[in-house]
């Protein structure tokens, strides 16, 4: 009996995702991520304080580097919670915090979920999205991000090579690369903004009904939630038809917190 | 910022902490690669859920389809931003364009660096610490710990109004942060007419685009940045 708690016991057919999708052995793979990830930014920080005073950066300046990076995420740190806790359900904890939360993005891996989930001709909650589904989806979605991080594994060295060699040879390319980069970026993700911000009702509609997760009245949601969330699953479905679709129309690995609205 | 006095001293301390983090970057970026995976496979193959391999890979080919070509285009993108070292953080890290990016710049006009400089890679490493610290904090207790329990207490309209507004007023804001802290005219028109072509012309006309909408306004405001450069003007690779 009490392996049998430890160890998640799937049922392929069932619909309960929480009982599995919340399994201690996924909580502590979601608590290691986090734990990587630390230790990377306390490594990391050691590094840059050894590095600074020799290019003309004084300890002060970074520590206020840090300190400007820390504020300026607040906002989107809580827009991504938030999205999160609206995800929960699909999803369930470890899932939303490593996939979503971390790694990916709630764009990137909810639109994987729910092409995974078309594949074996499911959709993301309702009763076709069972326990074998929310499996292969979630498989599917990691595997995808693992890809992320090989060909990021792969092409930083190369690309690192290559700047080297044309800052060599031209340093005005060097000079002038990153900012006309991030310039391009930030323009091309500000102005992304502007249609969508322009028909607040358009995606209002849409948001409400995607959000049958969240419910509005002061009840107790998570044993709603538990119990398989009843009436919100049609609803619910019809509107990962739609994110499917908005999907393929504006994708974004991490436009997260905007994907939704089309 | 003029060019250092100890250049050798400084290409050397640089170089050593390029070889430190990418050492760092590449090891903690495969532990949690495996970590990633260990989940999926534990409740894929060994919770009896009978699934079968050729479940997995046809959905995986369906997301590779939609996602494959991203998997090379963001890497491409990002690099010349972030530098070597932050590579590795903001792929794990993830949520790169909404929140990584906008705490890299911020820092680094806070300081006055700008990107691709040896202070901008340090200040955008330290400001992606920075945001990693508050938002593993704010995933770790607002979700992990208290997620089940807000969810009944959050209402709809205000997951709507972050999602509606938060991108867009922080976007517009490290976007203008950004023009002040470049002070390159001929960079800032090109992208801005180019993002606008994109979104307003390309983009309605061919929806498939959008996916890439990004990736082709970097790369295209690169070139045209490159090519239309004001000749006259001497560039240098430091600040």
């Amino acid at each position: 009996m009490k392996a049998q708690q430890i160890m998640a016991a799937g049922d392929p057919g069932s619909t309960d995702i929480w009982a599995l999708a919340n399994s201690p052995v996924l909580r502590l793979c979601a608590l290691g991520v986090f734990a990587v990830i630390f230790v990377q930014c306390v490594l990391y920080k050691r590094a840059v304080k050894k590095a600074a005073p020799h290019v003309d950066m004084p300890l002060a300046e970074v520590k206020e580097s840090f300190r400007a990076g820390a504020v300026a995420s607040i906002g989107p740190s809580l827009a991504v919670v938030l999205v999160a806790i609206a995800l929960l359900a699909l999803f369930g904890t470890p899932a939303v915090l490593v996939r979503i939360g971390l790694i990916g993005s709630a764009a990137a891996e909810t639109g994987s979920a729910s092409i995974s989930a078309s594949t074996m001709g499911a959709a993301l909650g309702g009763e076709t999205y069972t326990q074998q589904v929310f499996g292969v989806a979630f498989m599917a979605m990691s595997l995808s991000g693992a890809i992320w991080m090989i060909c990021t594994l792969i092409m930083t060295p190369l690309l690192k090579k290559g700047g080297n060699n044309l800052a060599k040879r031209n340093p005005a390319v060097m000079a002038l690369v990153p900012t006309a980069a991030l310039l391009g970026a930030f323009s091309a993700l500000t102005i992304a903004e502007l249609p969508k911000v322009q028909r607040p009702h358009d995606s209002g509609l849409h948001l409400r009904g995607h959000d049958g997760l969240v419910p509005l009245s002061g009840q107790d949601a998570s044993a709603q939630m538990a119990e398989g969330m009843g009436v919100g699953y049609f609803h619910r479905r019809l509107d990962y038809c739609r994110l499917f679709l908005a999907y393929r129309l504006r994708n974004h690995h991490d436009c997260d917190t905007t994907t939704f609205q089309r | 910022m003029t060019a250092t006095p100890q250049l050798s001293s400084a290409d050397a301390s640089i170089e050593r902490f390029e070889k430190q983090t990418s050492r760092y970057g590449r090891n903690t970026m495969i532990i949690g690669l495996v970590l990633s995976l260990i989940g999926p496979i534990y409740i894929a193959f060994f919770s009896g859920l009978e699934i079968t391999g050729s479940m997995v890979w046809v959905a995986f080919l369906a997301v590779a389809g939609t996602f494959g070509v991203l998997w090379i285009v963001e890497p491409l993108t990002y690099f010349p931003i972030l530098g070597s070292a932050a590579m590795y953080q903001a792929f794990m890290i993830g949520n790169i364009s909404n929140k990584l990016l906008p705490a890299a710049i911020v820092a680094q006009s806070t300081i006055g660096a700008k990107p691709g400089t040896k202070r901008g890679d340090l200040a955008a490493v330290m400001a992606i610490c920075g945001a990693a610290t508050v938002h593993l904090t704010s995933l770790l207790l607002l979700v992990g710990l208290l997620g089940t329990w807000l969810v009944s207490l959050i209402p709809a309209e205000i997951t709507d109004v972050a999602r509606l507004y938060i991108l867009p007023s922080l976007m517009g804001a490290v976007l203008v942060q950004s023009i002040v802290a470049m002070k390159s005219l001929r960079p800032t028109v090109i992208a801005i007419v180019l993002a606008l072509l994109m979104t307003f012309v390309f983009v309605p006309l061919a929806p498939s685009l959008a996916m890439f909408a990004t990736a082709i306004v970097v790369i295209c405001s690169t070139v045209f940045s490159w090519v239309l450069r004001d000749r006259k003007k001497t560039y240098t690779s430091e600040s």
